[in-house]
């Protein structure tokens, strides 16, 4: 039978009572080991740069540079380990919403009937310490499609395994 | 003529060789012709291609020409597709066979094409289009047109469950819309011009730099330069020579939009079957699409103060899963205000463009203002290096730029989500209306800055299947509860948006 009750907006659920679960404490290594490894790419480029090129315009900016590369290097640390704490997740019954970003930070939803495919994929590193990035598509190239990093792989697995019957279950 | 039995494997038209032939010829020359104007200069200016006398080149021409006809043969013998069942079945190639398989189902779009050639002959080129990228398209280069649009029949009948016997019966084609000459000529007039001045410019230096050897052989350049006289110098001279460069600058673009208007919107025509809406149009290619409401996302209506003026709007539809190329035709230009209103109507079956209009918060304004004082700033820097200390008189330019900016930008912005529809308006010179289904929106993403998250400000993107919005710069509070608004509106539409 056809119904057209009024909704009160009031009581719809609401994005402030959902209660958001952080990602995976491991994660935050990965974030250090990245920054890390890029940054020490950098200064060792300086490094060679400083042994290979004669001219002495280079040599005397050489330190500055240098200087310039571990301060950003700090500065990205800081932010990062900052925005660690942002990263956040929660599973409704209609949908999935992530959270993340310090500086700009966003909150991206997609609710379960509108889910394309799901996808889990393990970096070497992630893989070491038993994390998983969880990947959510939409449909259309310019879908708002979500990535959550730095999953417990078995949480990931379950968050997988739960979406999939869902989405390919009987409506 | 007999009709098709499509249950048959079956070869296209064997007008189609010529087709074929014409294509692959055009292709040819398209990607040797910078080779060929190569080896003309040399051969006009050496003689080492002595050799070359005019029949042996002739020979060679012929050769090449005979080489692309057989290939014609060929493939066209190679081609050959039939149904089976729910089932499009293709088999091609000359060397390496392939053959594809499409499922009724899987069938995204039909388009019936028909370039100059096609024209000629009197034979349509019909493209099937599947979900996915790009390649993922099947054409059939030369079909009659009732067999061609038999075959869109078929092929579209099993999807929408009808028989097509009475699809054929009972639809009734009932002509919405028509652009007449004038108002194409219109529409092209008032089109953005800088924006083909930019496809112009390039092109003619690309031409120059490629004759340029040319034209340095005939004195065309130092004719030009003696005839705009620079040596005087005087400050009017160069103002006049100015003007006259902007002048014919706009006379070439104004003539280039009315021509690409006319040649791509040649005998305009919505027309209105049952279910389903039929865009044709194109005076050398001749298109025809199918819209079938359900499968559409978006609808975009454009225009600015000069074509709101004259009445012409235009309505962009926007298809899940259609390429890039093709998205360019659905495009339905010089509607009348009430004309737009039914076509949206015709899709979005509930849309009535009623009712009032949200404004973002006053901090979007405030934004606009630093964001386009930083550019205009910035615009500085280069201004000095150029005009020298003079440069201050540019900001005059910038200001008034910025003022207009800001105002009208803000002006414009505005946004409506009713019970079954979100309409989000914008642009600056453009009056940009999108217009999309609450139940096909994809995703619903909340974004706010460090500093906006102190001043309780956020904004929101929307993504349907087929592009995206953004409500810019509200207040949390409200953001939030459009948020779980939408979200409820999508959930409880369940999977269904397709």
């Amino acid at each position: 039978m056809f119904t057209n009750q009024q909704i009160n907006l009031e009581t719809l659920p609401s994005i402030d009572d959902v209660d958001f679960k952080p990602i995976s404490k491991q994660y935050l290594k990965i974030i250090v080991i990245n920054r890390v490894f890029l940054y020490l790419l950098i200064m060792a480029g300086l490094f060679f740069a400083k042994f290979m090129v004669k001219e002495d315009n280079f040599h005397s900016l050489f330190w500055y540079a240098f200087a310039l590369a571990v301060i950003f290097f700090i500065l990205n640390l800081i932010t990062a380990l900052m925005a660690f704490k942002k990263r956040k997740y929660a599973i409704r019954e209609q949908d999935v919403i992530y959270s993340q970003g310090l500086l700009v930070s966003s909150m991206a939803t997609v609710p379960i009937s509108r889910v394309q495919h799901i996808e889990i994929s393990r970096s070497w590193l992630a893989r070491k310490l038993n994390l998983a990035t969880l990947k959510i598509f939409t449909a259309g190239e310019s879908g708002i499609d979500l990535k959550i990093d730095g999953l417990d792989y078995s949480e990931a697995q379950k968050i997988n395994d739960f979406l999939s019957k869902k989405v390919n279950g009987p409506d | 003529m007999d009709p098709i039995d499509f249950y048959q494997p079956s070869r296209q038209s064997p007008k189609g060789i010529l087709v074929i032939f014409a294509l692959n010829t055009v292709k040819f020359i398209r990607r040797f012709f910078v080779l060929f104007v190569a080896f003309g200069l040399s051969l006009s200016k050496k003689e080492s291609f002595s050799f070359l006398s005019t029949t042996n080149l002739t020979l060679i021409i012929l050769g090449i020409f005979l080489v692309i006809f057989v290939f014609a043969i060929l493939k066209y013998l190679n081609f050959k597709f039939h149904l089976v069942e729910d089932e499009f079945h293709l088999s091609a190639g000359i060397i390496n066979k392939d053959a594809t398989i499409i499922p009724k189902s899987k069938i995204q779009n039909v388009y019936i094409k028909q370039n100059f050639i096609q024209q000629l002959i009197n034979v349509v080129s019909l493209t099937i289009e599947t979900a996915g990228d790009d390649k993922a398209e099947i054409e059939i280069n030369a079909l009659d047109r009732t067999t061609a649009l038999d075959l869109k029949k078929q092929l579209f009948s099993r999807t929408q469950g009808v028989d097509p016997n009475l699809v054929g019966q009972s639809s009734q084609n009932n002509v919405f819309f028509k652009a007449s000459v004038m108002r194409l000529f219109l529409e092209g007039i008032s089109q953005n011009h800088i924006k083909s001045l930019l496809v112009i410019v390039p092109f003619l230096f690309g031409l120059y730099h490629e004759f340029e050897k040319y034209l340095q052989d005939f004195g065309i350049s130092d004719r030009l330069i003696s005839s705009v006289n620079f040596e005087t110098g005087s400050f009017l001279n160069l103002i006049l020579a100015n003007i006259f460069i902007v002048i014919l600058a706009i006379l070439v673009s104004m003539v280039f939009s009315v021509l690409n208007t006319f040649v791509s919107n040649f005998n305009l025509e919505v027309v209105e079957n049952n279910e389903t809406l039929e865009i044709n149009k194109g005076l050398f290619n001749k298109f025809s699409l199918i819209l079938t409401p359900v499968k559409i996302q978006n609808i975009i209506v454009k225009t600015n103060r000069l074509k709101q003026y004259l009445g012409l709007h235009t309505v962009s539809i926007k298809q899940a899963m259609v390429n890039k190329k093709q998205q360019r035709n659905f495009k339905v230009v010089a509607l009348e205000k009430p004309q737009v209103l039914l076509l949206i109507q015709k899709i979005f079956t509930r849309y009535n463009g009623e009712g009032t209009y949200k404004k973002p918060n006053i901090y979007y304004k405030r934004l606009l203002i630093w964001r386009s004082s930083f550019f205009g700033a910035l615009a500085n820097i280069p201004a000095f290096l150029i005009l020298g200390n003079s440069f201050w008189l540019i900001n005059s330019v910038i200001i008034t730029w910025i003022v207009l900016f800001v105002h009208f930008t803000y002006k414009k912005a505005s946004y409506q989500i009713t019970e079954e529809y979100l309409t989000v308006n914008g642009g600056f010179i453009d009056r940009v209306h999108n217009i999309s289904e609450l139940h096909k929106i994809q995703s619903v993403e909340l974004k706010q800055s460090i500093f906006q998250k102190r001043k309780k400000i956020a904004s929101l993107y929307i993504a349907t299947a087929s592009n995206q919005v953004k409500i810019p710069y509200i207040t949390e509070d409200t953001a939030k509860s459009i948020h779980d608004y939408l979200l409820f509106k999508i959930e409880s539409a369940g999977r269904d948006w397709k």
